[in-house]
């Protein structure tokens, strides 16, 4: 207010009442209520549904309502970003409007003219004689305040001194930095959210998975689980190997928890499964025709062709379907599920170098249809050994440092804020008849009990005989 | 029965006589009674200590990781940080409200069934350690007692929890106080409190040291969820919550040095943020899903 009157009509274009409305704590109080408010809404509504269970949940009319109102993906809503890019607007005029003449002050505290007839206004003043004479009472209040880390300059001379005491003043910074550090991470998210991606990737063991937008490729040499004693489940680990220019140049162990970063992207752990179209192996038994019984099974590895022990076939394994079924229309093969409820092996059967036949065999159905038409031996799929497939979630976020520095920030301006204060007291002594008259008082920003405890010791120190001297 | 339970057991009892005694101060104002009051609070303080060290010991990790070990974590700090506001600023009449509600915290963990209560290994989300830290401790030998991320999360945040409560109680303590001091009456009930101003700038302290604490274990919380999920932030209902929380003692803290807003509304709004706390503490837990849900 009186900047505006010195300021008198030269005042600076955008100080209008745009600015004015967002120089308001009043604002800051209305933002912040709102946005705890409404926040509840978006916890109440579980966000990112598909519409369907929004309809099943809460009818059509309401669901109608959620989607209108964005509440189903309430915290990326326009509104909602509003509110945040409000408290923004709050923060950075509130910021623009105070901190500078605080900043002054702070620089000239010293030379500012101060009316000693002003000390007893204050809520925290006292006014005592002390029995000695002005110059060693004076020496007394020095002392005084500095035992209490204060800093202290004197003025006057003879019968009648000025001082002026003060401490913690790089408190009065502590709001200012805890600002600077939400502007921070607001920042912090916003580079986030245009200049970082997440994405995912399931990888077989031995498998390679590819990386968006980056010049490398990972592959996934093991997956293991760890367990407890008791049987439960300790831990979930992927080996991988960074291959770039197709060397190899890291390998880590990723597990929950502990991800790998390379080049400004992370890789976590965060699934596992059986692969459902595909087996590291699967066993294949011969059976001749009308015996009930088959020879011992052969391990046929994937995609090689295996010689049939006591045949002249041989065979190659080239599909597997977790949960066998059939597109009519596009005379495809695929796995309904994830889960081994139907599994089955694709083959190729050769005669020598002549492919004659390509069956799909099933686990549970053995013999429905002859592995190879026409001949006196079948085939019997017997068991296979899945692989396992590591689900890897990729993020790159370059913004994630700006939120920290952000964080460090806020770290430093809440200790200031909170654990630092400002105190000021002014300081009269003068003598009065035979002993000198003290007048003190001041004031701190904050916690007026500490104040009140550490101006009383204060005076009792210098009232008392001892204080003279350290 | 598992030793950390027997400790509880104790404690119960240790928290009831507190609370019995420092209401008993507030009614009768005998000196004795505080006396007896404050020494059964370091009492309760100590073994609730031997709760937490007795679980550390049962479960091999640090004693944050279920619903009833943070409980007792809570009622530790709340302990903890009432008797040095107690030292610090010789107000006694204050615990009525504090060992009260610390009484009802000790109710609520007792009556938590069974398998919230048990000393379970981690799950693979919760293991956590700095490497840093099991590097200085390694050449002698003490690796495994390295803490990460989720105890710093979990203990920070609960240090920001037990302020908040302590403001709550002294909130109430001052809306009470200050429609006595308005309708003028001295002495009475409310005569046991020190005036409202000073109860009011108590809450404030309180809620200084909450405030910074919860935000560290926000922040915490976001840096080992970067470490765990891939992400610093995800909208989980404990995150929001937790941010709800946060949102509301910021209004607190700016309330307190706006006109109009200060005193009555300032203690209006603690209230309503401890209220926002115990949702999110165990509201959250039981009543919304989300990667916090100790529940389902």
């Amino acid at each position: 207010m009186q900047d505006k009157a010195k300021n008198g009509g030269s005042k600076p274009f955008y100080k209008n009442s745009i600015w004015y409305f967002f120089n308001s704590l009043k604002l800051t109080l209305f933002v912040l209520i709102t946005l705890a408010v409404v926040s509840i809404f978006g916890t109440v509504v579980e966000q990112n549904l598909p519409v369907e269970e929004y309809l099943q949940k809460y009818g059509e009319k309401w669901t109608s309502f959620i989607l209108t109102a964005r509440l189903h993906d309430m915290y990326h809503s326009y509104w909602f970003l509003a509110l945040l890019a409000m408290l923004a607007l709050n923060i950075i005029v509130c910021t623009f409007e105070r901190f500078p003449p605080k900043w002054k002050a702070l620089l000239n505290h010293k030379s500012e003219k101060f009316d000693a007839r002003l000390i007893e206004k204050f809520a925290n003043h006292h006014v005592f004689d002390v029995a000695a004479s002005p110059e060693a009472v004076k020496e007394r209040v020095v002392n005084a305040f500095k035992r209490k880390k204060f800093d202290i300059i004197t003025s006057g001379s003879g019968k009648e001194f000025h001082l002026y005491a003060w401490k913690g003043r790089i408190g009065r910074l502590g709001s200012d930095f805890t600002h600077i550090s939400l502007l921070l991470i607001l920042l912090g998210a916003i580079i986030g959210s245009f200049a970082g991606y997440k994405d995912f990737r399931a990888v077989f063991v031995g498998g390679e998975m590819s990386v968006p937008k980056a010049d490398f490729r990972l592959k996934l040499d093991n997956f293991w689980i760890d367990y407890y004693e008791s049987g439960q489940i300790k831990q979930y680990n992927s080996l991988l190997t960074v291959i770039e220019d197709g060397k190899e140049v890291l390998k880590k162990q990723i597990w929950v928890n502990e991800p790998l970063y390379y080049k400004g992207i992370r890789f976590y752990q965060s699934s596992y499964g059986t692969a459902w179209n595909r087996v590291s192996e699967a066993e294949i038994a011969v059976q001749t025709k009308g015996r009930s019984e088959h020879n011992e099974p052969m391990l046929v590895k994937w995609e090689t062709p295996t010689p049939l022990s006591g045949t002249k076939y041989s065979v190659k394994l080239i599909g597997y379907a977790a949960d066998f079924a059939y597109d009519e229309g596009t005379n495809q093969v695929f796995s309904k599920s994830a889960e081994a409820v139907n599994p089955a092996v694709h083959l190729e059967i050769y005669d020598g170098d002549k492919l004659i036949s390509t069956p799909w065999l099933f686990l549970k159905y053995p013999g429905i249809f002859p592995a190879i038409p026409g001949a006196d031996e079948d085939l019997v799929f017997t068991g296979y050994r899945g692989i396992m497939y590591s689900g890897i979630s990729i993020n790159k976020d370059p913004g994630t440092n700006v939120v920290w520095a952000g964080s460090i920030v806020m770290g430093l301006g809440f200790i200031l804020a909170f654990f630092v204060y400002h105190r000021r007291v002014w300081i009269v002594v003068r003598e009065s008849g035979k002993s000198t008259e003290v007048k003190l008082g001041g004031m701190i920003n904050k916690n007026n009990l500490v104040f009140e405890k550490e101006l009383k010791e204060i005076v009792e120190s210098i009232s008392s005989e001892k204080a003279g001297g350290k | 029965m598992i030793l950390s339970l027997v400790f509880f057991t104790f404690s119960f009892v240790f928290y009831l006589v507190t609370a019995l005694l420092y209401i008993g101060h507030w009614v009768f104002k005998k000196k004795w009674i505080g006396q007896t009051a404050t020494t059964m609070a370091f009492v309760a303080l100590l073994s609730t200590t031997m709760i937490l060290i007795a679980r550390a010991g049962e479960s091999g990790h640090a004693p944050f990781s279920n619903l009833w070990e943070s409980m007792m974590l809570f009622v530790w700090a709340t302990n903890a940080g009432y008797l040095i506001l107690e030292y610090r600023h010789k107000f006694r009449a204050i615990g009525a409200f504090v060992m009260g509600l610390e009484f009802i915290a000790m109710i609520s963990a007792f009556m938590l069934p069974y398998r919230f209560k048990s000393a379970e290994p981690l799950n693979p989300a919760l293991q956590n350690k700095w490497h840093w830290l099991m590097d200085v401790l390694r050449p002698f030998g003490l690796e495994k007692y390295a803490i990460g991320w989720l105890d710093f999360h979990v203990f920070t945040t609960f240090i920001g929890y037990a302020g908040f409560a302590i403001s709550f109680g002294l909130s109430l303590i001052y809306l009470l106080k200050e429609r006595s001091e308005a309708s003028g009456t001295k002495g009475g009930i409310m005569g046991a409190f020190p005036e409202a101003r000073i109860i009011d700038e108590l809450s404030y302290r309180a809620i200084a040291w909450g405030f910074p604490f919860l935000a560290t274990g926000i922040v915490s919380g976001a840096v080992w969820a970067n470490y765990a999920w891939g992400s610093y932030w995800s909208w989980d209902p404990k995150e929001t919550w937790s941010l709800i929380t946060w949102f509301i003692y910021a209004a607190y803290l700016h309330a307190r040095v706006t006109r109009g807003w200060r005193g009555k509304r300032a203690a209006y709004i603690s209230v309503a943020g401890f209220l926002a706390v115990i949702f999110l503490y165990w509201g959250v837990s039981f009543v919304l899903p989300g990667l916090h849900a100790y529940a389902s």
